[in-house]
């Protein structure tokens, strides 16, 4: 008996969350030569393991290398999938630009958040580590993002995070960007007191944040 | 207010023998802060043993804490294996680049030299300074970054956590020569009169799974500190983040001495095991400590102080983490403050009454 489409979508789902990347490839792969739609097996195939990932992750089933290896499949996926996509069906995403602020280099964390993001339909610049805030605003304003996301390890970084508020108000233009932030030392009364427009704990409250965001700024 | 009428090593030695003291022991983990005590730049501990032992003298005596710690980064060990660390003028130093990218690389990397190489025969002066100056009164301690967070910055963390899934050998391997730098550089601390002080950030069960640390961590941990109790010392280990899943780990590798961040509650955790450790921590090192009033300092110490001061192995209280550099003076002579207005024996009821009047 031939396999239908949603059973093929829901092993693809499950080879995320296995973390079997070559499985993954192996099913992208078969989607397209079935002829499936390829925006749909992404939906219901990539994006939703990795949300099941993310819910494993936040249940402390998975911790950030099962995540990292989740994600691995699911960009194997993505590379195959991707080109066959019907442009019109792609439509409008909202974009995020997302770093980690200057002086420090750990990135696990905006990792794990820009992956979320992108998973649930962002357009994530990712601009890296260690970057000035004048580079995030730059940015923003660049590719008219609708969100600005900051991430930090270090105590001592915070500080860059009201730099990119400042300077958005110094500009007039802070109504433009949702601006969010987090990381270990950064916590809601953190982001109350620079101003930001949301904190997230982790990767998984990182798109919930996101959603509401650009669903009030729409 | 009254006065301390103990020295620091007085009041542990007292206390670890269950005899009278007049307060419970202090730590706020002080980093480089100690820069901003005598109005250098961060910086300038590059290279600088002198200087660096200077900082964290004039630190103790200004606030008079229980317990020393030369420490200026995580990456020591690790610039000396190879490992690319930045230098900004005046904050933290952060890691520019691990020592290698790919795990082909991993047989080039040799054990460091703490006589020799990067920034350790630095800090190995300090701590003989600073011992040297005021280890009679108080225990001078040199931070010794734990083998599996050495790891990460050889080749980088998101590398690393991906190759305990993928390639745990290299894991190993990695882990083995850290451990080798780990201990070379342990004995040379103890050599230098000090006590090694263990911090094994990427151990967390933020980052890795209690299955994993058990498999990369512990075995690790449990050699060095095994070493370190053969020559006679005890051991302190701090695991930022979430802790709560290897308490009994991190007991049984041999600790005698956890440090607990804030994601951590050290009620939960006298039950779960004081009676194995002792306890250190957790006051929140960037919304109080940093942030924070006074008042919100002493409020935070009396909560920990009510949820760990009959810990069956001894409670020291502590921030979570080391303190940011920016953190107020006002707030860490808070801390002392209310430690000393607490006193000891500790009054539970008394505590409450205050929480209430206080709120």
């Amino acid at each position: 008996m031939p396999e239908g489409k949603d059973e093929l979508f829901k092993k693809l789902s499950d080879s995320v969350v296995y973390m079997d990347e070559s499985l993954t490839v192996q099913l992208s792969n078969e989607v397209i030569d079935k002829g499936y739609d390829a925006y749909e097996a992404i939906e219901k195939g990539l994006s939703d393991g990795m949300e099941r990932a993310g819910k494993l992750f936040e249940e402390e089933e998975y911790f950030i290398p099962e995540l990292l290896m989740c994600s691995d499949a699911m960009y194997a996926g993505l590379d195959i999938l991707k080109p066959h996509i019907k442009t019109k069906e792609s439509g409008e995403k909202h974009r995020v630009v997302i770093g980690v602020v200057e002086g420090d280099t750990h990135d696990i964390g905006k990792n794990l958040v820009k992956i979320m993001l992108e998973t649930s339909g962002f357009d994530v610049i990712d601009l890296g580590r260690d970057i000035p805030p004048q580079k995030f605003v730059e940015t923003a304003k660049e590719v008219e993002a609708k969100i600005i996301a900051l991430s930090t390890l270090m105590t001592t970084t915070m500080e860059g995070m009201s730099e990119v508020i400042r300077i958005l108000n110094t500009l007039g233009i802070r109504e433009s960007f949702k601006v969010m932030v987090g990381g270990g030392p950064i916590s809601q009364s953190f982001a109350d007191k620079i101003g930001a427009d949301g904190y997230s704990i982790n990767a998984a409250e990182a798109v919930r944040l996101a959603r509401r965001l650009v669903g009030g700024a729409a | 207010m009254p006065f301390e009428r103990m020295t620091p090593i007085e009041r542990l030695t007292a206390y670890n023998k269950g005899e009278s003291i007049d307060r419970l022991p202090c730590v706020p983990i002080v980093g480089n802060t100690a820069a901003r005590v005598i109005g250098v730049k961060v910086s300038e501990f590059k290279g600088n043993g002198r200087l660096l032992a200077k900082a964290h003298i004039e630190a103790y005596r200004l606030f008079k804490y229980d317990i020393i710690r030369i420490f200026t980064d995580l990456y020591t060990q690790a610039e000396a294996m190879g490992a690319k660390v930045h230098y900004p003028a005046d904050e933290t130093a952060y890691l520019g680049a691990p020592a290698i990218s790919n795990v082909s690389q991993i047989d080039g990397i040799e054990p460091a030299d703490p006589y020799k190489d990067g920034n350790l025969p630095h800090h190995l002066e300090a701590m003989k300074r600073a011992v040297e100056s005021v280890g009679k009164e108080v225990t001078v301690t040199g931070a010794l970054t734990c083998p599996f967070t050495n790891a990460s910055f050889l080749i980088g963390s998101e590398n690393l956590v991906r190759l305990t899934i993928r390639n745990p050998e290299a894991v190993h391997k990695l882990c083995e020569v850290s451990l080798e730098t780990s201990l070379r550089y342990a004995k040379a601390i103890m050599d230098a009169g000090c006590t090694p002080s263990l911090t094994d950030a990427m151990s967390s069960a933020t980052v890795i799974s209690p299955k994993q640390f058990e498999e990369f961590s512990y075995p690790y941990l449990k050699r060095l500190i095994g070493y370190i109790h053969s020559r006679g010392k005890s051991v302190t280990l701090h695991i930022c983040g979430k802790t709560n899943k290897i308490w009994e780990l991190m007991a049984e590798a041999g600790a005698d001495c956890i440090s607990i961040d804030n994601d951590a509650d050290l009620y939960e955790a006298k039950i779960k095991v004081g009676d194995r450790v002792r306890l250190m921590g957790n006051v929140r090192p960037s919304e109080v400590m940093l942030q924070g009033s006074s008042d919100d300092v002493r409020k935070a110490v009396i909560e920990c102080v009510k949820k760990a001061y009959d810990n069956p192995k001894g409670y020291i209280v502590a921030s979570g983490c080391s303190l940011p550099t920016e953190t107020p003076f006002q707030n860490i002579q808070a801390m002392l403050d209310t430690v000393m207005e607490i006193g000891y024996p500790v009054n539970f009821e008394k505590l409450e009454a205050q929480t209430l009047t206080k709120c």
